[in-house]
């Protein structure tokens, strides 16, 4: 009975889609809010409808279209889609609110009615993605999310870093469908049929070559290192919200893909699991790395996208790992601590994309060394990008941190159990996603800091005001949901109907908050009640100045240099003299350059090499009608030989 | 909440923010007189505390309402976290109450907020300190997390509680994995208290300038509660380790006598690990910023070695 919530959601996007294309060339706020509001309103039915089905996990199961016998455009409904399709719409919807005002300030005039119709449409592919019964009918919703979700990237298709970032999103994205392409007809070949329907071996190599395909297309949809390279670009390119929606929420869809069909599909084998975990591990670590060194606000949450999925990576690698070595009760956690995080992650890295994407139009510029001082001139947004910030870092009572100890517990009650050989491993990589968490501590810190905290930096930046109220509603129902998710998980996973470990973050709660009003009482009646406001001491400098304030340079620094094996620069010196000798200096320019690592040595090359392929099949191409005919003329010979051969 | 985790809340509360200016004097008094000075009297950082809270607050304009919150997060934080850790009196665990990992990420939610402070006034020292903090708290924490599995993975427990319970029963321990780890610990109490040779504790000019250069902005009733924070801070680490090794006094039951002897106990042991941290901090110089990564990375591998030792014995 409830599908019909589901069914009347979809149809509420499909007009939200088609709307604004009738209109499209009325340039009228009207067009676009009331296609931002069908988002809404579908997003609170699909919430409403995933919620009773979580709660009571049952499956629904129904076909829309079936053309012939192997294949039908059918949905199914069970409680991972509807624990992913709660989590899109939670974004959805608090994107859709910030989307409404934002959009006024864009540029674009009625182009941004499209914008609005493609917006809806990537939400419709991503909702028909989590809910689709079979690989084909995942496969073309994939394919459809990948092609709306471009048209998003290259909205301002003008600029020069859009253009390249456009680009390099295509190829990425479609390299990413290719593989799952791939990796889904050979499943077909192996089962004939294009269900979800598992396969009671891993030992096949055709198993695992499908695996490893998923596997390689939904890490690149996902952003695992060494595929990443698309989000940094991507992100800043693309509108606040949209990066919102795409780290939000397009990147879970690639974690739903691969739990999907590891759950489903695949009986896993360890060796599966430690790959995964590897991936995680890596990419966890060296995009935090990464982040700290960025200072483009987007780059910088792009790179701690990274991160996170990382972290998610981390948890399903865990879990398989444990489920072959005997341990439900583990793999259960570990599983349950990756799904949470992928909320969690949703929710504050939207909040995240959402105040930063406040905090650049309010200040006109994505570096936060041109920023300083915005906690004064926008407080409500600066509230909330703190809670993110909190959030993120992993701090108790808020949201990251329960889903980050699910994985942590997972991780210390697998030191007495697993055998040996995994053992080095498991505690190699504790340690780095301990060191990881810290690091986004830091790197969070320093975000903060330059952003909201001291003085302002750049003109625009002082005269920054706070943003309308549409722009603080959406991110603060996200605020809520991190604080109510942190602080209710112990009851939130008893409702669900799981016991886990957990500490019961309520009571630490309330603890905090007692203790810090008990703080509060002792110091009312004992210490002294005089304040004073006082210039900050210059070091013998008349007033303050804002250029001799701690940068956001400076703040990484020593990380930097601690890590700087990590970073690869390149230092070149260029010096021409005016004599032969070498004595006497004319003119010479120095510089130190962050290498691209992943760009340079694996990008360009297989990009190189493939244009080489692409230029010499592009030979056989020379237009001459005679060479075509002698084409078709080897064609038919080489046919009739085959058939005469086989049949 | 039953009445016995109540009584243990209050006891705990009160002891631990009573004794840990103590053992902060203390260590400071042996650093003082094997420097061959005389040093302050033991009571000195009460003094200094009770001084602070009768002076005004400053705020500089820049600074925001982190500022003004901050002494009071980092102290409830602090305080929460000291609830993890008992001192003196060991009751059931509740709720999920001395968890180890989050009783680490307590101390990091402190940490946070402290950071943040000291870049809220715009000065660069505060900013320089906490720049330094984060940077040496994220590089010590994959050793931190290796002590602590290992600590798990010892005692079969991710609960605090249990593993003093565990050693309380068993009297003094006897496996050198213990005393491995108790090494370990106390590299961690060094690190995360910033003493030499990681930090000093005594100045904040340029050289060191960490802990002290991020709280150089606060002052009156804010800085007493960083102060305080601080000594708790080091009072719990003390406590964990002390707890672990030498657990004797350390009450289950709920009586006075009890409580008291556990009390004098705890003061006793406490107040010899404060001045071996004061001997250990005299005989070490102040390592180079960029030399630490090497030192924690020692620390790590020795740490590292402990739970290979353990797991593969």
């Amino acid at each position: 009975m409830i599908l019909i919530l589901f069914i009347i959601a979809i149809f509420v996007l499909l007009a939200g889609t088609i709307f604004p294309l009738i209109t499209a060339s009325l340039d009228r706020k009207f067009i676009r809010t009331t296609s931002l509001s069908f988002i809404i309103v579908s997003s609170i039915l699909l919430g409403i409808f995933s919620f009773i089905n979580l709660i009571s996990g049952e499956s629904v199961l129904f076909t829309v279209y079936q053309p012939i016998k192997l294949f039908s455009l059918s949905f199914e409904i069970d409680r991972l889609s509807s624990f992913f399709l709660l989590l899109t719409s939670i974004v959805s919807a608090c994107v859709a609110i910030y989307f409404t005002e934002y959009i006024e300030h864009m540029d674009g005039n009625s182009r941004r009615n499209l914008l609005c119709s493609s917006t809806c449409l990537f939400i419709l592919a991503m909702v028909l993605v989590i809910a689709s019964a079979n690989t084909l009918s995942f496969f073309l919703f994939w394919e459809l999310m990948a092609a709306s979700s471009f048209l998003l990237v290259t909205y301002e298709y003008t600029r020069e870093e859009t253009k390249k970032a456009g680009i390099f999103y295509f190829i990425m994205t479609q390299l990413s469908s290719l593989f799952v392409l791939l990796g889904i007809i050979i499943l077909f070949v192996i089962t004939n049929s294009f269900a979800f329907l598992h396969l009671a071996t891993s030992s096949v190599p055709l198993v695992t070559i499908a695996f490893l395909a998923l596997f390689t297309g939904f890490s690149i949809k996902a952003g695992i290192i060494p595929f990443h390279k698309w989000l940094p670009y991507a992100h800043p390119a693309s509108p606040s919200p949209i990066s919102a929606l795409m780290s939000g929420v397009m990147l879970k869809v690639a974690v739903y893909g691969l739990v999907r069909f590891l759950l489903d599909v695949f009986t896993p084998d360890v060796s599966w699991g430690v790959l995964i975990l590897i991936a995680g591990t890596v990419s966890a670590v060296l995009g935090i790395i990464y982040a700290l060194k960025e200072h483009d606000v987007k780059m910088m949450l792009a790179y701690s996208s990274i991160e996170n999925i990382g972290v998610i990576f981390i948890g399903i690698g865990l879990s398989i790992i444990f489920t072959a070595s005997n341990l439900p009760l583990l793999a259960t956690i570990s599983l349950l601590g990756a799904l949470f995080h992928s909320l969690n992650h949703a929710i504050f890295k939207s909040l995240l994309f959402l105040t930063a994407g406040s905090v650049v139009s309010a200040t006109n510029t994505r570096d936060i060394e041109h920023m300083g001082g915005l906690a004064h001139r926008m407080p409500v947004t600066s509230a909330f990008f703190f809670v993110g910030a909190v959030s993120i870092a992993a701090l108790p009572p808020l949201n990251g941190f329960a889903s980050e100890l699910l994985i942590f517990i997972a991780f210390f009650t697998s030191v007495a159990v697993v055998n040996p050989l995994f053992k080095v491993l498991l505690f190699i990589s504790i340690a780095l996603f301990a060191l990881t968490s810290a690091l986004s501590a830091s790197c969070f810190v320093k975000a903060f800091g330059s952003i909201f905290l001291a003085m302002p930096r750049s003109p625009e930046s002082t005269d920054a005001h706070e943003v309308p109220s549409a722009m603080l509603i959406g991110p603060g129902i996200l605020a809520a949901a991190c604080i109510l998710l942190g602080v209710f998980a112990l009851q939130i996973f008893t409702v669900v109907g799981f016991a886990v470990p957990l500490p019961d973050m309520l009571f630490v709660s309330i603890l905090l908050v007692g203790m810090a009003v008990f703080t509060y009482l002792v110091l009312y009646f004992t210490a002294s009640h005089e304040v004073r406001v006082s210039e900050t001491w210059g070091c013998g400098l008349l007033s303050q100045k804002a250029s001799a304030e701690y940068s956001g340079h400076g703040f990484s620094e020593p990380l930097d240099v601690i890590f700087s094996a990590i970073y690869r620069t390149r230092i070149k010196n260029e010096r021409k003299f005016f004599d032969q000798k070498s004595c006497l200096f004319k003119e010479g320019s120095g510089e130190i350059r962050l290498l691209k690592v992943f760009e340079e040595y694996l990008y360009h090359p297989i990009a190189k090499y493939s244009m080489k392929g692409a230029r010499f099949v592009a030979r056989f191409q020379n237009g001459c009608l005679d060479t075509y005919l002698l084409y078709v003329f080897v064609a038919v010979i080489a046919l009739i030989i085959f058939l005469g051969w086989f049949a | 909440m039953n009445l016995d985790f109540f009584i243990y809340l209050v006891i705990n509360t009160l002891v631990v923010v009573t004794i840990s200016p103590l053992f902060v004097s203390l260590t400071k008094k042996v650093k003082a007189k094997t420097q061959g000075r005389q040093g302050p009297p033991i009571f000195q950082t009460y003094f200094i505390l009770i001084k602070l809270l009768k002076k005004e607050v400053i705020y500089s304009p820049n600074s925001s309402r982190i500022m003004r919150v901050t002494p009071f997060v980092t102290m409830a934080a602090l305080l929460v976290a000291a609830l993890f850790v008992p001192l003196v009196y060991l009751p059931e665990p509740q709720g999920g109450i001395g968890n180890i990992i989050l009783f680490l990420y307590l101390i990091a939610l402190a940490r946070f907020f402290m950071a943040l402070a000291g870049l809220d006034a715009g000065s660069s020292f505060g900013g320089m300190g906490s720049s330094r903090e984060m940077s040496i708290s994220a590089i010590i924490e994959p050793t931190t997390i290796i002590v602590f599995a290992a600590l798990a993975f010892v005692f079969k427990t991710l609960n605090i509680f249990d593993m003093f319970a565990s050693t309380a029963a068993n009297g003094l321990l006897e496996t050198p994995t213990l005393i491995l780890i108790a090494i370990s610990l106390f590299i961690i109490i060094i690190v995360e208290t910033s003493r030499i040779p990681v930090d000093n504790p005594e100045t904040h000019l340029e050289l060191t300038m960490i802990h002290e250069g991020m709280i150089l902005e606060q002052s009156g009733r804010n800085l007493a509660l960083l102060e305080l924070s601080a000594a708790v801070k080091m009072t719990i680490l003390m406590a964990l380790l002390i707890n672990l090794i030498v657990p004797f006094g350390l009450t289950t039951t709920l009586t006075l006598a009890g409580i008291l002897i556990a009390l004098v106990a705890f003061v006793v042991k406490g107040s010899i690990l404060a001045g071996l941290i004061g001997l250990f901090e005299s005989s070490m110089a102040k390592k180079r910023f960029f030399q630490l990564p090497s030192l924690f990375a020692m620390a790590f591998f020795f740490s590292t070695l402990i739970i290979i030792m353990a797991v593969f014995s």
